[in-house]
């Protein structure tokens, strides 16, 4: 009878445990374990047992090399750092997040089941990072992000659930406007039709650009909205083609956008509408699935030349070439191992080790310290606000000069055409 | 007394509800497609690709969805794994059409390479449709329950991470030879050469497959199966023999189907049978599961709702982004269809057996 007693009133313990996890904030449980004492807890490392790195990317489907050109980045980044950190093995434990919020929501809950993981890296899409961030920061965990590009993210009035989250990539806020500023300067375009699959990432771009094209002066004429796994294209297209845009600005993933550039060829009324698009395109896999309508398209991308970004970046894409026998196949290796770069700094900074050689990392603590963290990354200086902006976006313009997927390499197909070089 | 009184107030509720239902979606659909008509933003040319659009993909639904029905009739089993056949299909379909692509076959000889193409993918799907039955179907064919589905969905999931780890997860892109890529122009009309093709062989097929079922003897046999097994048995007839002819017949389909919908849409992936394999099963529903020309049917009026229905529907009344919307109108209609007509379009009556 006191056993069934003591059994309720554990179930209700446990419960209001889980009810301060659904608000979205580390249930506070300061810990002291060895010589460190944290607000939200501890990691203890074993002598000799590895240093548990969390990753989540898109590792399957059409937008697979996206998301493994940011594993190459981190791996490298380990690689350069000895594979080890402060006597311990590093280990990366990678998770596939198939660039959907069931997936972020997934590969978080398992990174997030694993006491060990001291931080995560990644993901490359907003639609994975919107659910994922908040699983991590629940249980303590900081997170990196290496792609994910949504301006809600790291927003002024972001919810304190996305406390833990902080991103070496820029936001959108920043490509969108830059992508409007092009299209209605240098293109001459007055009229746009955006678009969007509904993602975050696609859907804010999209409002972003939207918001600043009219600010210059243009006209949006409609913001539409497809399905990611859409396949016929052709109805809204023909819709599309009926308000006459100069310009269709669809910052979206590779197989509904390719769809469109292949249907827009045979659509009626889009023969002279101009088509530009994100930085999720940058791929073979684009040219590939795209195929002959892919000539001539443009997207707005960080400008990846060697002036714009970082010194440590030409050697870095050398070690790349020696490690996977082809040049970066996707555009934000350089982000992902500035982050990697950034997770290892702060983890320096607060460890502590104790007589028995054990590690020990608080995790609150490194979360004060990955924002604290500055460096003149491979991608620029890393430095980050208050909301966890920590890069900014040198923008730029790409354009695709052939249909063949091997001709693939950033600087060559696609080729930059702004800023002008000098 | 007080007993039917309560039950009938009961009915009565969600009488009211349902009849809220239709009126209210009657109305948008009626008050939009005046408003959109009257707003007369597109002109005829554009609405006449709105219904080629709906024609095409609906042969493809119509193709996939013969597949579902047939093998529903003779087992009362959703197979749904029939939209990963018709990936196979598309696969199988994909290293022929690359291979002729490279040799300029597929430039030269258009017909010889298309029959080559077809061949390879049909024989593909069909084989893995017959050996899918005989390795996970058939030791469910007794079992009572949701066993056999829930096996129908483990193939589902198989095939598909089978293809990935064969095939790798990226997308892989259809030959677009030019040939493929003219149109026909029709009283000044333009209708691409993809979409009559793969409309007018999709019908060819449809009606030789409606030959098969209805003229030969092996077909009656089916039928004679799908109305009764036990009966069917008694008369002589091989139910086994019969059920593999059934998923022959929907492997056929499902290869042509597949080649159609690659060469429609360009892209093959492991994951591409998914979409398509669900629309089509609801094509088949709607057009009363277990109805060989219900399923043609089903599969036509959801490719043309899917087409025509956003903007016409939606565009009026002032909706933005109404493509966004495009499987919810489709589904809508398909759950209005079935309160009005719950064995679907063309189904046959259930009622007596219930009574």
């Amino acid at each position: 009878m006191r056993n069934t007693a003591r059994g309720l009133l554990a179930g209700l313990v446990t419960g209001l445990a889980a009810s301060g996890v659904l608000l979205g904030v580390p249930p506070a449980m300061a810990a002291t374990v060895g010589p460190v004492t944290d607000d939200i807890g501890v990691v203890r490392i074993a002598k000799g047992a590895p240093i548990q790195i969390g990753g989540y990317w898109v590792l399957s489907g059409p937008d697979t090399a996206l998301g493994l050109d940011e594993r190459r980045g981190v791996e490298i980044a380990m690689k350069d750092a000895g594979d080890s950190l402060l006597g311990h093995p590093l280990k990366l434990v990678a998770e596939d997040d198939g660039c959907n919020a069931e997936g972020g929501q997934t590969a978080a809950t398992k990174l997030a089941a694993n006491p060990q993981i001291v931080i995560v890296l990644g993901p490359a899409c907003s639609s994975s990072n919107t659910p994922a961030a908040p699983i991590l920061w629940q249980a303590g965990i900081t997170d990196i992000d290496t792609a994910a590009t949504a301006p809600a993210l790291t927003a002024a009035n972001r919810k304190p659930e996305y406390d833990g989250l902080v991103r070496t990539v820029f936001s959108d806020a920043d490509q969108g406007k830059a992508d409007a500023a092009y299209i209605f300067n240098v293109l001459k375009a007055r009229r746009a039709v955006a678009m969007h699959d509904g993602s975050p990432y696609a859907q804010q771009l999209a409002a972003v650009f939207a918001a600043n094209f009219k600010q210059l002066g243009g006209e949006v004429l409609s913001t539409e909205a497809v399905a990611p796994t859409d396949v016929d294209m052709h109805p809204v297209l023909t819709r599309i083609a009926s308000e006459k845009p100069d310009v269709l600005y669809l910052p979206m993933f590779i197989a509904a956008t390719a769809q469109i550039l292949r249907q827009a060829k045979d659509t009626s009324g889009l023969e002279h509408t101009h088509m530009f698009g994100g930085s999720s395109l940058a791929a073979a896999d684009f040219i590939e699935a795209a195929g002959p309508a892919v000539v001539g398209f443009q997207i707005g991308y960080p400008d990846l030349s060697p002036e714009a970004m970082g010194q440590g970046y030409p050697k870095f894409v050398e070690e790349y070439k020696k490690a996977y026998g082809e040049g970066p196949i996707s555009g934000f290796h350089a982000n992902a191992y500035d982050a990697a770069t950034m997770a290892f700094k702060a983890i320096q900074a607060v460890a502590k080790t104790d007589d028995a050689g054990n590690l020990y990392i608080g995790r609150k603590a490194l979360r004060d310290a990955v924002f604290a963290t500055k460096f003149e990354g491979i991608a620029g200086p890393v430095a980050c606000d208050p909301h966890g902006q920590c890069s900014q976006l040198k923008a730029a313009v790409f354009e695709f000069t052939s249909a063949d997927p091997k001709t693939y390499g950033i600087g060559k197909n696609p080729k930059k055409v702004y800023p002008p070089s000098h | 007394m007080s007993a039917t009184t309560l039950t009938l107030r009961r009915f009565n509720a969600v009488d009211v509800i349902l009849w809220l239902l239709r009126i209210g979606v009657l109305l948008i659909v009626v008050i939009g497609t005046l408003a959109t008509l009257i707003k007369a933003r597109y002109t005829i040319a554009q609405w006449l690709d709105f219904v080629m659009f709906g024609l095409t993909i609906g042969s493809i639904y119509a193709q996939i969805a013969l597949g579902y029905t047939m093998v529903y009739g003779v087992l009362r089993l959703i197979n749904f794994a029939h939209g990963d056949i018709v990936m196979t299909g598309a696969f199988a379909g994909y290293f022929a059409a690359a291979g002729f692509d490279r040799s300029g076959l597929l430039e030269s000889r258009p017909v010889l390479a298309m029959a080559g193409i077809l061949l390879v993918a049909v024989l593909t799907s069909t084989c893995i449709a017959v050996l899918t039955e005989r390795i996970a179907y058939r030791p469910f064919r007794r079992v009572q329950g949701l066993a056999p589905l829930i096996c129908a969905i483990g193939v589902s999931f198989f095939l598909e991470q089978t293809f990935r780890g064969l095939f790798g997860s990226s997308v892989k892109s259809y030959p677009d030879p030019s040939w493929l890529r003219a149109a026909f122009v029709v009283f000044g009309f333009r209708i691409p050469r993809v979409d009559v093709l793969v409309i007018g062989l999709a019908l060819v097929f449809m009606a030789l497959l409606y030959m098969v079922v209805q003229r030969t003897r092996m077909g009656t046999a089916m039928r004679a199966v799908a109305e009764d097994a036990e009966a069917a048995a008694l008369m002589g007839i091989d139910v086994n023999r019969v059920i593999v002819f059934t998923f022959m017949l929907g492997g056929v389909m499902a290869g042509i189907a597949g080649v159609f919908y690659a060469f429609l849409y360009k892209q093959v992936y492991f994951f591409m049978g998914f979409t398509p394999g669900i629309k089509a099963f609801g094509a088949a529903v709607l057009g009363g599961i277990g109805s060989i020309p219900g399923a043609m049917l089903g599969g036509f009026f959801l490719g043309m709702v899917e087409s025509v229905g956003p903007t016409l529907f939606l565009d009026g009344i002032g909706i933005p982004a109404p493509y966004q919307l495009r499987d919810l109108i489709a589904f809508t209609l398909l759950i209005m269809v079935l309160i009005f007509r719950p064995q679907g379009i063309l189904g046959e009556r259930m009622a007596r057996k219930r009574a």
